[in-house]
C-alpha cells in the first residue's frame, strides 16, 4: 500500500523538478503572513529544512529548490507539505489553505533573502558533479559494476542525461529509490498469483494485481519470491570508490 | 541535628499514608513498581528484573489501554511511572496518566514559542517535581500533583539556535541538564541547577568560547546521562563539532565533541574523557546511551562503559578511568583507516565532504541514534536498533564555515536489530526490521524477552536467546521511543509509543500469569 500511495506522489515531485526554473514570483505576501508561516516553519519544518529553509539535518535546502522557485503561493508546497514525501521521510501536515499560503510566504522570503548573499549556501551544482571521466565509467558500466547486465545505454537508460541532471541523476544512479518489485505468490491452493508488490513486513505479504486491486496475506500462510532488481545497487554500494562514482556519473552525462 | 531529625519524622508521620512524589534515593534501585528515570535505573541498560511476561505466555499479550495525545506530534520520550502514575511528553506539552486504567489526571501546555519542536524525551522527577525542557531552551519545574508551573528558568539563548528536548537527569539534589543545536556555530554545555529553584550549581562546557582561534565549537550534550554511584561520576555522550560538516576551521580532534566524558556531579569536574569520533565531519553525535555494565572482560570483573555510537562502532570502556578494552564496527563503516593505541578510530581524509561527493557508511543518521539500546544481563548481549546505510557527503569552500557548511543526502538505509556480545563485539544474531529503517529503541526483561517496534510500526517481542518474533502488533506508525516495564497491582505491563498514541500491553487479568504476593 506505502509503494502504490507513494510512487505517484514522487512521479509528481519529478514532474515539478524536471519543469525547470521559473521566474520566482514576487514576495508580495503581507509581513504578518511571512511571520506566521515562521512560526509554522520552526515548529514543523526547521529541524530537516534549517531555520533559514537552506537545508539542514535531513531535508534539502528549499531555498534552491526548483518546486519552490515554480509555486505561487503554496500551490506547489502545499501538495507536497500535505502529503509528504514518506520514503524520504517527510511526514504528511495538516495544515490549512492559509497556513499553506503563509509556510510559502515565509519559504520564498527565504529564497530572496538567500539569493542576495554571497557564498555560504549549501547544495549541490550541476558543475560541482563534474570531475570524472567518461571513459572511465563506461569502462566500469560494462565491466566491475556489472551494470550492462540489467541496463543499457541504448535501451532504458537512452537520454537518461535529459530526463535527470546533477544530483538528482547521481542519488538514482546509486539507488533508485521506489524501483517496482514484483511478487510472486504461491497460495494454499496451488494458485499463483503475480503483481506489484505493495507490502510487505514479516506478518504481511500484499501485492497490487494487474488490474489494480490489492490483496493481502499472512506471510507465514502462503509461499512468495521477490523480484527486486534495483537492489543490486545496493551491493554496489560497498564496491564502488568515490572515483567509480565520478567516473559513472562522467559517462551517464554522456547518455542524452 | 538531633532536632531537625525529629521535626522531619513528627512532619512525616502527620502526612496521609499514601506517599507520594519521589525520594531520590529511590533512583539508586527503584522498585518494580516504578519507572522513576529515563532509563529506569542509573546504568542504561533497560534491563527489567520482571518475569510475568514470558517467552512462553507473551503470545497472550493485549492491550490493556492506550492514550491518545491528540498531537500531531510524536511521541519520543521515555515515560516515568512514579506511584502509579505515568507522565509522558511532546514538545510543549505535559501528561499525568493514571498507569492502570490510562486516563488522563492533568495535561501541561506551554505557550507557542519559535524553538525547535524536534522532539521531548520526558521528564525527570525529585520529591513532588517534574522538570521540562522546551523547545525554546528554558527548563520548567512543575507540581506533579496537578501540572502547575512552580518556575520556569531560561538555560541558553534560543535566538542564538539553542534549544532543549532531553529528559533532565537527577543525582541526588542535582538537576542536570544538556542543550542541542548544531546549526549553529554554539558552545555546548552540560549544567546542573538546584532543584528547588533552579540556580545554577555548575556548568561544564564542552568547547572553548565561539572565535577560539582554530577550535571547534558544538559538543551538545542533548541525551540523557548516566550515572555510578560507587565512582560517583555521570557518563555523558556530547554531539558533532560545528561547522558540522567542514572540518577545516577546526584542525584536530576537536575535544571535548563526540566524546564520552565523565564528570563528578557534584562539581562538574572531568574525571575522563575518551572520543569515538574525532575530528567528525558527518554529523555522528556520540550522545547514544552510556550503558554501565559490572561484568567480567577478558576473565577480570570490570567496570565498563559500553557504546554503540553513530559512527558505526561498538565501544567497551573501563570507566573506572575512559580506558579503551573494545573498539569494533557492528555494521558498514567506511570512514577510518584504523584504529589508534587509545582505541579511538583514525578518521580517513579522504572520506571528509567533498565537493564533488563522498560515499560514506553509515549515512548522517548514524547506524544507530538516540532510542536505548539495552543490555541483558543473562546473555551478555547488547541489542541494538541498527541502521546499515549509505549517504553522500558534500561540501565546497563556497558552504562557508558556518553551521552545517555543506550539503548531504542519505542514498539508501534498512533497519536491523542486532545483538552484540558485549565481550568481542561479535553479532551473534540479527533481525531484519525492514526498509530504511526503525528507529525504536529496546528493552530487555529477565524472562528472556526483547521488546522494540520495526519500520513498519509493529511492535515486537523477541526470544532474547536468537532473536526470533514471539508476538507482534501493529501500531499504526513506527515506534520513535524506547520501550518501558513496570508491575502494578500484581500485573506486568510493558509501555510503548508509536505516533502520538502511548499504548500499555499486558496479559489478560485472569490469565493465571500474575504473581502471587
Amino acid at each position: 500500500m506505502r509503494l502504490s500511495v507513494v510512487l505517484p506522489l514522487c512521479f509528481l515531485v519529478n514532474i515539478c523538478f524536471a519543469a525547470g526554473q521559473k521566474k520566482p514570483p514576487g514576495n508580495s505576501a503581507p509581513q504578518g503572513a511571512i511571520e506566521n508561516g515562521q512560526s509554522l516553519f520552526l515548529q514543523n519544518c526547521a529541524f530537516c529544512h534549517g531555520r533559514d529553509a537552506a537545508g539542514g539535518e535531513t531535508g534539502p535546502d528549499l531555498t534552491s529548490s526548483k518546486l519552490v522557485a515554480g509555486d505561487v503561493a503554496g500551490s506547489k508546497i502545499g501538495v507536497v507539505v500535505r502529503n509528504g514525501r514518506p520514503q524520504k521521510g517527510m511526514p504528511p501536515f495538516d495544515f490549512s489553505d492559509q497556513q499553506i499560503a503563509e509556510l510559502s510566504a515565509f519559504i520564498h522570503a527565504e529564497k530572496t533573502k538567500a539569493a542576495s548573499q554571497q557564498g555560504g549556501r549549501r547544495g549541490v551544482d550541476v558543475a560541482d558533479l563534474q570531475t570524472g571521466n567518461a571513459d572511465a565509467g563506461k569502462q566500469y558500466f560494462n565491466g566491475a559494476g556489472g551494470c550492462s547486465s540489467c541496463h543499457s545505454p541504448t535501451g532504458d537508460l537512452a537520454g537518461i542525461a535529459n530526463r535527470y541532471q546533477g544530483l538528482k541523476l547521481e542519488q538514482r544512479m546509486l539507488y533508485p529509490e521506489g524501483a517496482a518489485a514484483t511478487a510472486t505468490i504461491t497460495l494454499p491452493s496451488g494458485e499463483i498469483v503475480t503483481g506489484r508488490l505493495a507490502y510487505r513486513d514479516e506478518f504481511t505479504i500484499g501485492l497490487q494485481d494487474a488490474s489494480g486491486w490489492y490483496h493481502s496475506w499472512p506471510a507465514a500462510g502462503v509461499k512468495y519470491t521477490i523480484s527486486a532488481p534495483a537492489e543490486a545497487h545496493v551491493d554496489l554500494l560497498g564496491k564502488y570508490t568515490d572515483g567509480d562514482i565520478h567516473n559513472l556519473m562522467a559517462y551517464l552525462q554522456t547518455l542524452r | 541535628m538531633k532536632l531537625a531529625c525529629f521535626f522531619i519524622i513528627a512532619l512525616a508521620s502527620s502526612l496521609p499514608l499514601l506517599s507520594q512524589g519521589l525520594d531520590p534515593a529511590a533512583l539508586l534501585n527503584p522498585p518494580k513498581d516504578s519507572w522513576p528515570g529515563y532509563h529506569g535505573d542509573y546504568s542504561g541498560r533497560r534491563h527489567s528484573a520482571l518475569t510475568q511476561i514470558t517467552p512462553e505466555n507473551v503470545n497472550e499479550l493485549g492491550l490493556a489501554w492506550e492514550f491518545q495525545t491528540g498531537q500531531k506530534a510524536a511521541l519520543k520520550c521515555s515515560p516515568l511511572l512514579v506511584n502509579g502514575i505515568l507522565y509522558f511528553t511532546v514538545p510543549n506539552n505535559v501528561w499525568a496518566v493514571d498507569a492502570r486504567s490510562g486516563h488522563e489526571i492533568w495535561h501541561y501546555t506551554y505557550p507557542a514559542n519559535k524553538g525547535f519542536h524536534i522532539g521531548q524525551r520526558g521528564v525527570a522527577m525529585y520529591k513532588d517535581w517534574l522538570y521540562f525542557t522546551t523547545p525554546d531552551a528554558h527548563l520548567l519545574c512543575l507540581n506533579a500533583r496537578d501540572g502547575s508551573l512552580r518556575w520556569n528558568i531560561t538555560i541558553a539563548d534560543s535566538h542564538k539556535g539553542y534549544w532543549t528536548t532531553m529528559a533532565p537527569l537527577v543525582v541526588r539534589d542535582h538537576i542536570i541538564i544538556g542543550v542541542s543545536g548544531d546549526f549553529d556555530n554554539l558552545r555546548g554545555f552540560l549544567r546542573s541547577v538546584d532543584p528547588e529553584t533552579g540556580k545554577m550549581q555548575w556548568t561544564w562546557y564542552s568547547t572553548p568560547p565561539v572565535g577560539t582561534p582554530n577550535a571547534t565549537s558544538g559538543g551538545m550534550t542533548w541525551m540523557t546521562g548516566t550515572y555510578d554511584p560507587d565512582l560517583n561520576l555521570i557518563f555523558w555522550g556530547t554531539g558533532n563539532p560545528t561547522p558540522v560538516l567542514n572540518g577545516k576551521p577546526r584542525p584536530g580532534a576537536d575535544l571535548y565533541t563526540c566524546s564520552i566524558v565523565a564528570i563528578n556531579p557534584d562539581t562538574g569536574k572531568l574525571a575522563w574523557a575518551f572520543q569515538p569520533s574525532p575530528h567528525d565531519t558527518h554529523d555522528w553525535d556520540a550522545v547514544e546511551t552510556p550503558v554501565l555494565v559490572d561484568a567480567d572482560f577478558s576473565g577480570k570483573p570490570r567496570k565498563l562503559l559500553m557504546q554503540t555510537s553513530r559512527n558505526g562502532y561498538f565501544f567497551v570502556l573501563d570507566r573506572t578511568n575512559g580506558k579503551n578494552l573494545l573498539t569494533i564496527p557492528y555494521g558498514p563503516v567506511n570512514w577510518a583507516i584504523g584504529v589508534n593505541e587509545n582505541g579511538e578510530p583514525v578518521p580517513n581524509a579522504a572520506k571528509e565532504p567533498a565537493q564533488d561527493g563522498r560515499l560514506i557508511a553509515p549515512d548522517e543518521g548514524g547506524l544507530t541514534n538516540y532510542r536505548s539500546p539495552s543490555f541483558d544481563p543473562q546473555t551478555g548481549l547488547f541489542i541494538v536498533d541498527a541502521h546499515p546505510s549509505y549517504g553522500i557527503y558534500f561540501a565546497k569552500q563556497a558552504d562557508g564555515t558556518f553551521g552545517w557548511a555543506g550539503a548531504d543526502y542519505g542514498i539508501w538505509g534498512k533497519g536491523v536489530l542486532d545483538a552484540i556480545d558485549y565481550k568481542t563485539g561479535k553479532i551473534c544474531w540479527t533481525h531484519e526490521l525492514g526498509p530504511g529503517g526503525s528507529g525504536a529503541g529496546v528493552l530487555t526483561t529477565d524472562s528472556g524477552l526483547v521488546f522494540t517496534g520495526d519500520a513498519l510500526g509493529n511492535v515486537l517481542a523477541l526470544a532474547t536467546t536468537d532473536g526470533k518474533t514471539l508476538w507482534h502488533a501493529g501500531a499504526g506508525a513506527p515506534m520513535e521511543s524506547s520501550p518501558i516495564t513496570y508491575e502494578l497491582d500484581s500485573r506486568q505491563y510493558v509501555v510503548t509509543g508509536s505516533g502520538g498514541v502511548l499504548f500499555a500491553w499486558a496479559l489478560p487479568v485472569n490469565s493465571g500469569h500474575a504473581t502471587s504476593k
